[in-house]
């Protein structure tokens, strides 16, 4: 009945804004495309005040339908007639779309529960979920007593170059089609995150694996985000869930710094451990400067909660775009490097280059070929030679090279006489994995600091670091 | 130099109201990273009845990193050197910014109570700790009693 008298003081408003509003239509604030299921897109420009009534009813004509036959499908859900744009946070450029509702989704059974078919038309999924929902995992039935907000979602924006607030969206996981309507809401990241999660229905006529939504045959949900703080650039212009990141509904205080800051990090451990952003990046800027991020077999190159807890690394690796550009092309380079390294490569020794080369198996002689054309053995990473290395530098000139080479790279690829005793004079190599190293001051039991080889080794012997090392030599 | 973060000074204002029993870390007049620390040795310890003098100071990223602490007094303790370095795992890899230097030096503290001669840093006195742990105990006390009792 509510519905009904709902509709009626729809039908006034409208006539009364046809007819003495009709005029305004200057004020229509978005630029909104509409999709089709048959493939058409339209534009259309809509005033953010208007309800999804009055969407149909200037969309329906130009599909060539009645407003009735047509329903309006967004972030997953169909829009209720009664709702207004600017509750369904649309940005400009959305893409909203518009299905015959002929075939309409029948009555479903989940979870032994029927969801009534009027209950399947309501607000866009990004403005009914609760923050507190996704607060904890699937696993973690810790009830949260708190009011509940509207959903809060953190994104790195490619666009923005920066951490925005991001939208949920919702699409076919099969055609990509943003007509798609979900029997479920997510209820925790693992919905959102991982594949099959959630059912729905997907509206698109081409869709090749369209099911019916009868006898347990239905398409599964993929989610995506979207930056809420720029005009779409369309529906490829997509955000990364930065999902450790949560507003701090708890107002748990920052491990480190001890203030309670608002959004925080909850590091994946099982106490949640959380530090503030700033803490963070603080965090990843001190272990990146000391090299100590940890190659996951996984997830990459990565930290795990800085109290240490076991199991606890960062899965989504774009957390570290909270670092500046210039920390976060650190990162990458010393990321790159590692793969290299674990993947049985090389860097190119050139001083300046260190380019990456991934070699087959039993190949010796490696030519620096993406990068500075320098040509070197692989084992001893000095010039290329025949035979045994030498330990003997002076004998390792390239008298004996008679391959073709660029001589102009030939010329850059010369080992720099100064770089060359620097590096003989100041460092060492690390006697298992031959990093070349400093040591810049303390004791001389080295540890060698490339992540993952932290082999405990004596600057004086060039060995294993021993008890004898500890009684004749340590301080010396 | 850089502003002193909040989180320094809050430790260090709770170090003055709630002062740790026995320990006592007073930050440098003109340097509020540097602390002068004073640790009282354990009861039932070799180091039982001395005040022993270290220095602390935190680095420029801590909490991400350790502080740094050194023993002033000469102490004949197996993890801890001729130069006051201490052997202590929360001061190297096992450093977490969840501590503080409160529960640094009550660590350093048990430390006292509790030698180590298997992770040792005075390789000497381990030797002896192990071998002939009344004779090191006898050192330890003499030690103690010669430049931790001098007031």
């Amino acid at each position: 009945m509510n519905y009904v008298i709902l509709c009626f003081k729809n039908f006034i408003h409208r006539m009364l804004s046809l007819f003495s509003f009709g005029s305004k239509s200057v004020t229509n604030d978005l630029d909104i495309f509409i999709k089709t299921n048959t493939g058409n897109t339209i534009s259309v420009s809509l005033d953010s005040s208007w309800d999804i009534r009055n969407v149909k009813e200037i969309v329906a004509p130009k599909l060539g339908f009645q407003p009735d036959e047509v329903k309006i499908i967004f972030a997953g859900k169909e829009l209720k007639d009664n709702i207004t744009l600017s509750e369904c946070d649309l940005g400009q450029r959305s893409v909203l779309h518009a299905v015959t509702s002929k075939k309409k989704a029948k009555v479903i059974p989940i979870h032994d529960t029927v969801i009534e078919e009027e209950d399947l038309g309501s607000k866009p999924l990004n403005e009914t979920l609760q923050d507190a929902d996704f607060y904890n995992s699937r696993d973690d039935k810790v009830p949260l007593d708190l009011s509940k907000g509207k959903v809060n979602f953190y994104v790195y924006c490619p666009t923005c170059k920066s951490l925005k607030s991001g939208k949920l969206r919702v699409r076919c996981e099969t055609c990509r089609s943003g007509a798609f309507t979900v029997y479920e809401d997510p209820q925790n990241w693992d919905d959102v995150l991982k594949h099959k999660q959630i059912p729905g229905y997907c509206e698109n006529d081409l869709c090749p694996s369209k099911k019916s939504g009868r006898n347990g045959e239905f398409n599964f949900a993929a989610f995506f985000f979207k930056c809420s703080e720029h005009t779409s650039l369309g529906e490829e212009d997509e955000a990364v869930p930065l999902y450790l990141i949560k507003t701090n509904l708890r107002e748990v205080s920052c491990l480190a710094c001890g203030d309670i800051c608002n959004p925080v990090i909850v590091f994946p451990c099982k106490d949640g451990h959380v530090t503030c952003l700033d803490c963070f990046r603080q965090y990843c800027s001190v272990r990146l400067s000391e090299r100590q991020f940890w190659q996951h077999p996984d997830y990459g190159y990565t930290l795990a909660c800085p109290t240490g807890c076991p199991d606890s690394f960062i899965e989504e690796v774009h957390h570290f775009r909270l670092l500046s550009d210039a920390q976060y092309a650190q990162y990458q380079k010393f990321a790159t490097e590692e793969f290299v390294l674990r993947s049985g490569g090389v860097l190119c020794p050139q001083p300046g280059c260190g380019m990456g080369i991934l070699i087959d198996e039993g190949c010796k002689k490696v030519a620096c070929v993406n990068g500075c054309g320098y040509v070197f053995c692989r084992d001893c990473l000095q010039g290329y030679h025949i035979g045994a290395c030498s330990s003997n530098e002076e004998n390792i000139d390239s008298a004996s090279c008679s391959y073709n080479v660029d001589p102009s790279k030939a010329a850059n690829a010369r080992w720099d006489e100064a770089s060359k005793v620097a590096i003989k004079v100041l460092t060492k190599p690390c006697p298992k994995c031959r990093t070349p190293t400093e040591r810049d001051g303390g004791c001389m039991h080295m540890v060698c600091t490339r992540a993952g080889c932290e082999f405990h080794w004596c600057w004086i012997c060039q060995g294993p670091w021993t008890r004898e090392c500890m009684a004749s030599h340590w301080f010396d | 130099m850089a502003a002193l973060p909040r989180r320094i000074i809050k430790e260090t204002q709770r170090l003055m109201q709630e002062p740790v029993p026995g320990i006592s870390a007073i930050p440098d007049e003109s340097n509020a990273r540097y602390f002068h620390v004073i640790v009282t040795g354990p009861e039932d310890s070799p180091f039982e009845g001395g005040l022993f003098k270290l220095e602390l100071f935190l680095p420029e990223d801590y909490p991400m990193s350790a502080p740094k602490v050194r023993f002033i007094t000469k102490i004949y303790h197996p993890n801890i050197d001729r130069l006051g370095r201490i052997c202590l795992d929360i001061l190297k890899d096992k450093w977490s910014p969840a501590l503080q230097i409160r529960t640094v030096l009550l660590s350093i503290q048990a430390l006292l109570s509790a030698p180590n001669p298997d992770d040792p840093l005075a390789n000497d006195v381990a030797e002896l700790w192990k071998v002939n742990e009344s004779e090191a105990i006898r050192n330890a006390k003499e030690w103690t009693r010669r430049y931790a009792m001098d007031t």
